[in-house]
């Protein structure tokens, strides 16, 4: 039993409630007590005499007399034209009315009998000079041109008109069931010729269907605000949008579709009669409960479009090459949109339907929820039977109240007691971890000036440890917007792309502390053979291997006859930094072990971290290699250049640094003379230099491509998506990447109907189906980031850097982490904000003992599995 | 004989929903089904040669082991299909398919190859057959007050159909433009798309002729927009 509206009431209430169902039951049903004997009338009235006491205590009567007040309006108003309709004629005037009307007319007569004699001299005249006939062939004449020519002009207007609106869409569930039965579709009306089916509602009359939409019945009991329903579809109120399986015979409104469907018949036959072609578009319904969802876009798998400016507001003053490149060709680019825009003359303004769309998606991802709520309601439209529990009923729901009691109990002595100490202690767990990564992320993030390289810029480790803490910062965030989801209908999908998101990199974290749980046992097992390996590692690739092609260069090497005393100058220069950096490493190699123990202990944190450590160490220990590179390149590029001006010496002329061009000079004799000498020289000392600069650049470069396939082992662990790969084999339904539509044959549609006697206008079978988000879509990050590894280093500008001597700057990390910041927000949400975020986490809902209510069907009896659509299985 | 020039196939349910098809595949007749029907035998023959091929040198186990198996007939191999033992299935095909005739002489032929070579070659010739199509068909599909919708092949060795729909809101117009290509100048149609930086080529593998062209276009334009039956005849092309 409902409450009572005043809890003082609630006693008479239920008084009153138990009589009026005892009698209903007892006797009503049964045929006894058909006449109003007032055993129950009595206790209604002391009922009554409460409410409407607490009502005028509280000042709500004055609201009801209202609220009637506008119910007897609107009830006159429908009432009105349902008498219009049903052609009843008024009551005759007042008798009395009547007289009086004769008095004066008599009286008005007699007063002025001049002005009657007038008017009947004027008639006898009018008679004589014949204007009576000539009225009456005018007339004639009027009346024939309406007939032959407005009439027909109105016809032809008129069908034009219906041809040009004549095209009706209904959007109809494919997975609706399929009876035949007579019933109501009821549905959104978009615009005239534009419907979308939500449910049938069987066996129920429409004139009932009607008053139940208005007065909202059908959508009682939602467990979330219906006005969110009306938001969210793009419409105020849910129409009548025809009959099922109903006979020609009844008389229809005209907007009103007639649907004949049945068990036996996959595509529903649509007529209307305002209509001469129809578009019927099925479409099977996502299940909200699955989160499935259709949506004009695909999914964004990366919080996109802000890391774009992320990058732009770096400060960074030089920007790269191949950026203001980039640029520059986007520019090019949006000029020639430009110039495209200007070319479509005229701009059509797009019709209600096409821009429907929008909300249809939306619809469309309501209408398995929408449906399973109407169907839930359809039993209170008309009579209500009502039936008391028998009693062996009675004893099981007893029965299970009890157990239900006491298992509420528990579950309320652990929510006061338990559950907030544990909850807080948890927050303030958060907290404190929250406040320690603040400080952690500003070392990181510090620079000494706004232009120098922050430390997670320069090595591989900072990086990692800040991606980490951003993402531990982030996923509170993170959940307490999924957890928001709870309190709203299931069929809102806006964070659905949140909810992969987060559960993505729970998941890649998850995973890659268990892979870096098998594999930090393994290195710390083994840190003594690890880090003999990586030990001989190093002498043999960083010492040995250069100090051999060194000595290799110093000889003739290939038979390239070399300037023996640059080249042992040279060499010996660079064997002696070589041998003291193996003395280094030499002196390194006793804490060798430990150092491997702690990277292995640091991939308990997840295999990321010894990767990255890895790539640092590779940085660290081949610095030799680098100076090396750095040295001869510069060498070897002085070189080229000196070499290239005596060149013009030689030609005599010179470089105008002023106009950027060559100019012919006069050099005297001696100058001449010198430039000449030292040109030959150098050019013969060129070849020296070149191979020494080759060998390092070779290095370099190796290393380079060493550190590349680090960084794609360590984007692939932190960013590869794999919870949406597994969705997209699971479910593909959650992971929409735009509609598709595909032409049914109408033929053997139109061969199935033909049963029917009627004639249908042409029918279109279309169905809107989803497609799932693409492979391609899913990498579209990686294969960018390919995609500009590939353009910084695969690229001329490279090769002629390298020939040139020029140094090869390396990609910036922040082009190269642009994916794995595509998860993370642009700014991380400070530590008050996340404090008051988890703090305004609703409260877990109280577990009510489960009432019992018994289905109530109205008209038919459904078989107890109905579930209103296919039966599926959650899971 | 097989395919012909791309030509067009209209399908028009209602005056206001049409389907333009451009495909290779020339009109079915009977010699021509039965041209494909032996094209299709002969593919599954040489896909199942290739995996032959890789059994006989890769999974076949010792060749004295399994003598006693000689006289198997049929049988066997049908009741364990009937059975549902699709592995053991399987193997047993394949263990028949290699001690017949044609078994045998597939495996003397690839004697002489190294390993490398035949599961190269092997896994080569199963790709083509399985992914290989003959005709290439693209469509569009326009439906009034929705918008126009592309499918085409995503290649000639590709698997899937990929499929665009872009709803009438979006479309700024239907146009026909020209280009060169190579020697020879293609028309073909575009959308050019609201707020987008590239034009949507239709039947972009295909590029059919001109008069093909001219015919979708007036229909799209009778199709998509309502009032107008291809209104700017003169400034279709750009």
């Amino acid at each position: 039993m409902s409450q009572s509206l005043a809890p003082e009431c609630n006693e008479l209430k239920e008084r009153y409630d138990t009589c009026f169902l005892k009698w209903y039951s007892e006797k009503f049903l049964r045929g006894i007590g058909t006449k109003n004997d007032n055993e129950c009338e009595a206790l209604f009235k002391e009922y009554k005499t409460c409410l409407k006491k607490v009502l005028k205590e509280r000042g709500i009567d004055k609201l009801i007399e209202e609220a009637r007040e506008d119910n007897r309006e609107n009830d006159a108003t429908l009432m009105g034209k349902k008498k219009c309709n049903g052609n009843t004629s008024r009551d005759s005037m007042h008798p009395f009315s009547t007289l009086t009307l004769g008095i004066f007319v008599a009286g008005y007569i007699t007063a002025r009998w001049d002005l009657v004699t007038r008017l009947y001299e004027l008639a006898i005249f009018a008679w004589n000079y014949g204007v009576v006939t000539r009225a009456a062939k005018g007339f004639a004449v009027l009346s024939l041109l309406f007939l032959l020519i407005f009439l027909p002009v109105e016809r032809l207007a008129t069908r034009e008109s219906d041809l040009r609106d004549g095209l009706i869409r209904v959007f109809w569930p494919a997975d609706l069931p399929r009876s035949d039965l007579r019933g109501v579709v009821v549905g959104w009306r978009n615009s005239a010729l534009d419907v979308f089916a939500l449910a049938i509602l069987e066996e129920v009359e429409p004139r009932n269907v009607e008053f139940a939409l208005k007065t909202g019945t059908l959508l009682r009991d939602a467990p979330h605000p219906v006005s969110r329903i009306y938001e969210l579809c793009g419409q105020s109120a849910i129409h009548i949008l025809g009959l099922v399986n109903t006979p020609d015979t009844v008389e229809v409104d005209p907007s009103w579709i007639r649907v004949t469907i049945g068990p036996s018949r996959r595509v529903p036959a649509v007529a209307c009669s305002r209509a001469s072609s129809i578009q019927i578009i099925l479409f099977d319904r996502p299940l909200p409960g699955r989160m499935q969802y259709i949506s004009l876009n695909p999914i964004a798998l990366a919080l996109d479009d802000k890391h774009d400016s992320f990058r732009h507001e770096a400060p960074d003053g030089s920007e790269d090459d191949d950026e203001t490149e980039e640029r520059r060709r986007k520019e090019e680019k949006r000029r020639l949109v430009e110039k495209l825009k200007q070319h479509s003359i005229f701009k059509r303004i797009p019709s209600e339907k096409e821009k429907a769309l929008v909300q249809i998606v939306n619809q469309v991802n309501w209408a398995w929820e929408l449906e399973k709520l109407l169907q839930k309601n359809v039993s209170r439209i008309g009579t209500r039977p009502k039936r008391s529990l028998s009693v062996s009923e009675r004893v099981v729901e007893s029965a299970t109240n009890a157990r239900d009691m006491l298992v509420v109990w528990m579950w309320d002595q652990f929510t006061v007691y338990v559950w907030p100490v544990i909850k807080r202690m948890f927050v303030m767990g958060l907290m404190a971890h929250r406040i320690a990564a603040e400080v952690l992320l500003r070392i990181l993030e510090w620079r000494v000036r706004p232009k120098y390289a922050a430390l997670k810029d320069i090595s591989a480790t900072a990086q990692q440890v800040e991606i980490r803490l951003q993402q531990f910062c982030y996923w509170p965030m993170q959940y307490v917007t999924l957890r928001r989801r709870e309190n709203d209908w299931e069929s809102v999908t806006t964070s659905h792309p949140d909810y992969i998101r987060f559960y993505n990199s729970l998941w890649l974290v998850a995973n890659d502390v268990i892979i870096g749980i098998a594999l930090g046992s393994y290195i710390i097992d083994n840190a003594g053979w690890v880090a003999q390996q990586i030990s001989q590692l190093l002498t043999e690739y960083t010492v040995e291997a250069l100090q051999s092609s060194i000595s290799w260069l110093m000889g003739w090497p290939a038979g390239l006859k070399l300037n023996n005393e640059l080249a042992a100058f040279l060499g010996d220069l660079f064997l002696w930094v070589i041998d003291y950096w193996s003395s280094c490493i030499e002196a390194l190699r006793p804490i060798l072990p430990h150092i491997i123990w702690f990277i292995g202990f640091s991939s308990f944190a997840g295999a990321s971290m010894p990767i990255a450590l890895f790539s640092d160490l590779l940085s660290i220990l081949t610095v030799h290699i680098y100076s090396f590179y750095l040295a001869s390149a510069r060498i070897y590029h002085w070189q080229l250049n000196i070499l290239i001006s005596l060149f013009h010496l030689f030609r005599g002329k010179k470089h105008n640094v002023l106009r950027n061009r060559i100019d012919s000079c006069d050099y005297d004799l001696d100058q001449l003379l010198v430039g000449t000498i030292l040109f030959t020289v150098l050019s013969f000392l060129l070849p020296t230099v070149v191979v020494f600069y080759l060998n390092f650049a070779i290095a370099r470069m190796v290393i380079i491509s060493l550190k590349a396939v680090f960084d794609t082992l360590l984007s692939c662990l932190n960013h590869f998506p794999l919870f949406a790969l597994m969705l997209r084999v699971k479910d593909p339904g959650r992971l929409p990447g735009g509609i598709r539509f595909e032409l049914r044959d109408t033929q053997n549609f139109r061969h199935s109907i033909n049963d029917s006697s009627q004639e249908l206008p042409s029918t279109s079978v279309i169905y809107l189906k989803s497609v799932p988000l693409h492979f391609k879509a899913m990498f579209h990050q990686y294969f960018q980031m390919g995609h500009r590894i590939r353009k910084h280093y695969l690229a001329p500008r490279v090769l002629l850097c390298l020939l040139t001597g020029k140094f090869v700057p390396p990609l910036n990390r922040k082009n190269l982490y642009s994916l794995q910041y595509s998860m993370l927000p642009a700014r991380r949400a400070g530590v008050m904000e996340m404090w008051n975020a988890v703090n305004s986490l609703p409260e877990p809902k109280k577990r009510m003992a489960p009432v019992h209510v018994p289905v109530l069907a109205n008209g038919i009896k459904l078989p107890t599995n109905y579930r209103g659509g296919r039966p599926r299985v959650y899971g | 004989m097989l395919t012909t020039a791309p030509h067009l196939y209209i399908r028009r349910p209602s005056p206001t929903t049409a389907e333009f098809t451009v495909t290779t595949c020339p009109p079915l007749t009977v010699p021509l089904r039965l041209l494909l029907l032996t094209l299709h035998l002969a593919r599954i023959l040489l896909f199942s040669a290739a995996v032959l091929a890789l059994y006989a040198r890769f999974l076949e186990p010792s060749q004295h082991s399994h003598q006693h198996h000689h006289h198997h007939n049929n049988n066997p191999i049908i009741s364990l299909f009937l059975a549902g033992n699709i592995p053991q299935f399987l193997t047993t095909l394949l263990q028949t398919a290699h001690r017949s005739q044609p078994g045998t002489l597939l495996a003397q032929l690839t004697a002489p190859l190294p390993d490398w070579a035949v599961a190269l070659a092997s896994l080569g010739v199963a790709y083509a057959t399985v992914c290989f199509r003959l005709h290439r068909t693209e469509s569009v599909l326009v439906l009034r007050g929705l918008g126009i919708q592309t499918c085409t092949i995503s290649g000639k060795w590709g698997w899937g159909t990929q499929t665009r729909f872009i709803p009438t809101e979006q479309i700024r117009d239907v146009l026909i433009n020209e280009a060169f290509r190579g020697f020879e100048v293609r028309y073909y149609l575009i959308v050019v798309v609201e707020g987008e930086e590239d034009v949507v080529v239709l039947f972009p593998g295909l590029l059919p002729r001109r008069r093909i062209v001219e015919a979708v276009w007036r229909g799209v334009r009778g199709c998509l927009f309502e009032g107008d039956g291809g209104g700017g005849e003169g400034d279709g092309k750009g």
